[in-house]
């Protein structure tokens, strides 16, 4: 793990060094996969997330909401705690369905995990680990200044036979560390849906992992098709305890919810 | 008999004030039970001309097609198979169109909403340019491709006119975010509360947006000669798609739509057909026409409950004032049968005249209402699924209540003219009163 992520940050030396020379399929790939590495978490993971959601015409809607991964196992978990109307309703990832739950109505409905969460313009993939070198085929855009940061701008189509939210997605990724600082997800016609931009990423020890978990602290997503509205993820804390063991089950949301 | 009713006649008239407010008592009722079994009639005939425009044939074909467990898309696969099958199938088949059906976020500069897309081929769909009526824009514009036809409340909510830009925004099937533009072909008026969520688009734009081939609608809407026959022709259905080897869902009389999180629980995956009638399409809407029906027979029912206390009061009266005439006609040989149809019949004769006249002024009433197009609030009119009050004649039910009316009175009738009948000779002659 060490080994790849000290190469990955080679990669990124050197990349500053060729400056405007393209970069091969074979840097980007690794380059993705270094995104794909450094948020993953091979043990358990709890974050505590708050949701800001803007809609024209509507008064802001904030949420609280704890995130529970054991990504080892594909396990996920959103049990929301704040507003009082929100609490307890949830999300589950069982194999590949995505189950909600609502306690007012006491019924579970399975979902399509490429749809918003609670009804804002973040999707389960804001939240969960990633996969984007196995799922996306990159192509070099240029390399360009985001502010005071030089990126990468690459260009992600989606792999035949892979089913995700979006199927091509533009990145700007930070050549000194290798963080997407922005992504444009574009619809299946071509037009842009949403942007996101990441102005701050953290990381902390991951005893499990024996290297650095980093996380996006805060997303800003904009949804670009009705562009009134927006949505605000911040990432408040990140605990790598171990999480119980049968946690990951419909029971257990329920019995949180009550 | 004939003299029977003679005497009741005359009797009716010699009262003649008495007969006034009685009669003028159960005219009044029939004509409030009339004019308000014309607003049920004309609410049903308005649903059922607005539901099999918009939303629903009379029996639709439809489906459910699962990618995965998870996703319920509501599509009819290979569905030129099954059209040829129910046009073998229905012996008074009118026609049937294939309409695709989705759900989608419309977006424009000022607003977004969600709304049912309903998509249409206007060459099979010879009843839809009978029953829209534009505000602005063109029916057959929506012919062309990337159009959308939108209604009038829908226009205002997004800001939008004929002309104006618009984007669908959908999850394909697999779960793939995908966006078609459109632009409004035109503005068709308001239908209640099932146009404030529908739209038309051109069949070309549904497959656009949803991924769809050519062999793949969302239901096929079938028209029938007679509605009548309903029942029978979707067991002949049933049976029929069942043998061909199609799984048919068991009815379970809601809208598609609402069937939608119920399916996504089930764990199968491919195409499963779905047989619905049009008032299963529009049961989440059907309860208005049966409030008002049920407030009609309440308030009908609490004033014919007074009317029948006033003709038990009146025939009382008439029987103490006539005590020595049923006396003298009991003596000279008139047997108490005769005596009880006596009043009886003069019960029948002002209920009779009552109802008719109430029956006739209701009809008039409700005729120069209809003619006014009074409008009805926003809100009301999502119900009543119209802007303005709609009255319709339907004679059946018209005769049905004024022949309840006169029956109640009839009836009622009898607790006194029984007393009537048992009264003594002797004793009724010797009476004072």
């Amino acid at each position: 793990m060490m080994k790849r992520l000290m190469a990955l940050a080679l990669l990124a030396a050197l990349a500053a060094l060729a400056q405007a020379e393209p970069l091969s399929k074979a840097q980007m790939v690794e380059i993705l996969k270094g995104i794909d590495i450094r948020v993953r978490a091979s043990g358990d993971y709890k974050a505590l997330v708050y949701l800001e959601q803007r809609e024209k015409d509507k008064p802001d809607v904030a949420r609280e909401a704890l995130v529970y991964r054991r990504d080892a196992d594909q396990k996920l978990m959103i049990l929301f705690t704040q507003p009082k109307t929100e609490a307890g309703k949830g999300y589950l990832r069982i194999d590949k369905n995505l189950w909600y739950y609502d306690p007012t109505v006491g019924k579970w409905e399975r979902r399509t995990d490429r749809e918003r969460i609670a009804g804002t313009d973040s999707r389960r993939e804001d939240f969960d680990q990633s996969d984007l070198a196995n799922q996306y085929d990159p192509a070099y855009l240029g390399e360009e200044k985001l502010g005071a940061y030089s990126v990468w701008h690459l260009k992600l189509t989606v792999k035949d036979g892979v089913d995700v939210a979006y199927p091509l997605v533009e990145f700007w990724i930070d050549e000194a560390t290798g963080n997407d600082l922005k992504r444009q997800d574009f619809a299946l016609s071509g037009r842009l849906a949403r942007t996101s931009l990441v102005p701050k990423w953290e990381r902390l020890y991951s005893a499990s992992k024996k290297a650095d978990l980093w996380y996006r602290k805060e997303i800003h997503i904009y949804d670009e098709i009705d562009k009134a509205n927006s949505t605000l993820v911040v990432i408040k804390s990140v605990d790598l305890d171990p999480l119980d063991e049968n946690m990951f089950t419909k029971a257990w949301l329920e019995a949180k919810s009550r | 008999m004939r003299q029977l009713f003679l005497i009741a006649f005359r009797n009716l008239i010699q009262h003649r004030r008495r007969t006034l407010m009685l009669g003028g008592a159960i005219a009044g009722v029939t004509a409030l039970l009339v004019v308000l079994l014309c607003l049920s009639a004309g609410v049903k005939a308005t649903m059922l001309e607005s539901a099999t425009t918009v939303v629903t044939g009379h029996i639709n074909v439809a489906g459910f097609y699962k990618v995965t467990a998870g996703q319920t898309a509501p599509l009819v696969t290979d569905y030129k198979k099954v059209q040829a099958l129910v046009e073998r199938t229905l012996p008074d088949l009118d026609f049937v169109a294939a309409r695709g059906r989705g759900f989608a976020r419309l977006v424009s500069d000022q607003g977004n909403m969600q709304v049912g897309i309903a998509s249409i081929d206007l060459a099979h769909e010879p009843k839809l340019p009978k029953v829209l009526r534009m505000r602005e824009g063109s029916l057959d514009a929506l012919a062309k491709p990337g159009s959308v036809l939108l209604f009038e409340s829908q226009a205002k909510k997004l800001k939008v006119k004929t002309g104006d830009s618009l984007i669908f925004s959908v999850l394909t099937p697999r779960g793939v975010n995908n966006t078609v533009d459109v632009r409004v072909a035109g503005v068709a008026e308001d239908m209640g509360l099932l146009s404030s969520f529908s739209v038309f688009v051109p069949d070309a734009t549904l497959r656009q947006l949803y991924q769809m081939n050519e062999s793949t609608t969302g239901a096929l809407l079938v028209y029938l000669k007679d509605m009548r026959r309903i029942p029978q022709d979707m067991d002949l259905l049933r049976k029929a798609l069942s043998q061909a080897g199609y799984t048919v869902r068991d009815r379970q009389g809601k809208a598609f739509w609402m069937k939608l999180a119920d399916i996504n629980r089930e764990d199968w995956t491919g195409q499963q057909l779905d047989l619905t009638s049009w008032e299963d399409e529009i049961s989440f809407i059907s309860w208005t026409v049966k409030a008002i029906d049920g407030i009609t027979w309440v308030l009908t029912t609490v004033l014919l409950v007074i009317i029948a206390i006033g003709i038990m009061n009146t025939l009382w009266i008439a029987i103490r004032e006539r005590t020595r005439e049923i006396g003298t006609l009991r003596a000279i040989g008139m047997q108490r049968p005769m005596v009880l149809s006596m009043f009886v019949i003069e019960a029948f004769c002002l209920g009779l005249a009552g109802t008719s006249l109430g029956a006739l002024l209701g009809t008039l009433a409700a005729a120069f209402l209809n003619s006014l197009h009074l409008a009805v609030p926003t809100g009301a009119a999502i119900f009543l699924m119209s802007s303005t009050l709609k009255f319709a004649f339907d004679p059946a039910r018209i005769l049905g209540g004024a022949a309840v009316i006169t029956a109640c009175t009839t009836l009622i009738a009898l607790i006194p003219s029984f007393k009537a009948a048992r009264m003594k000779p002797v004793t009724a002659m010797s009476h004072l009163g």
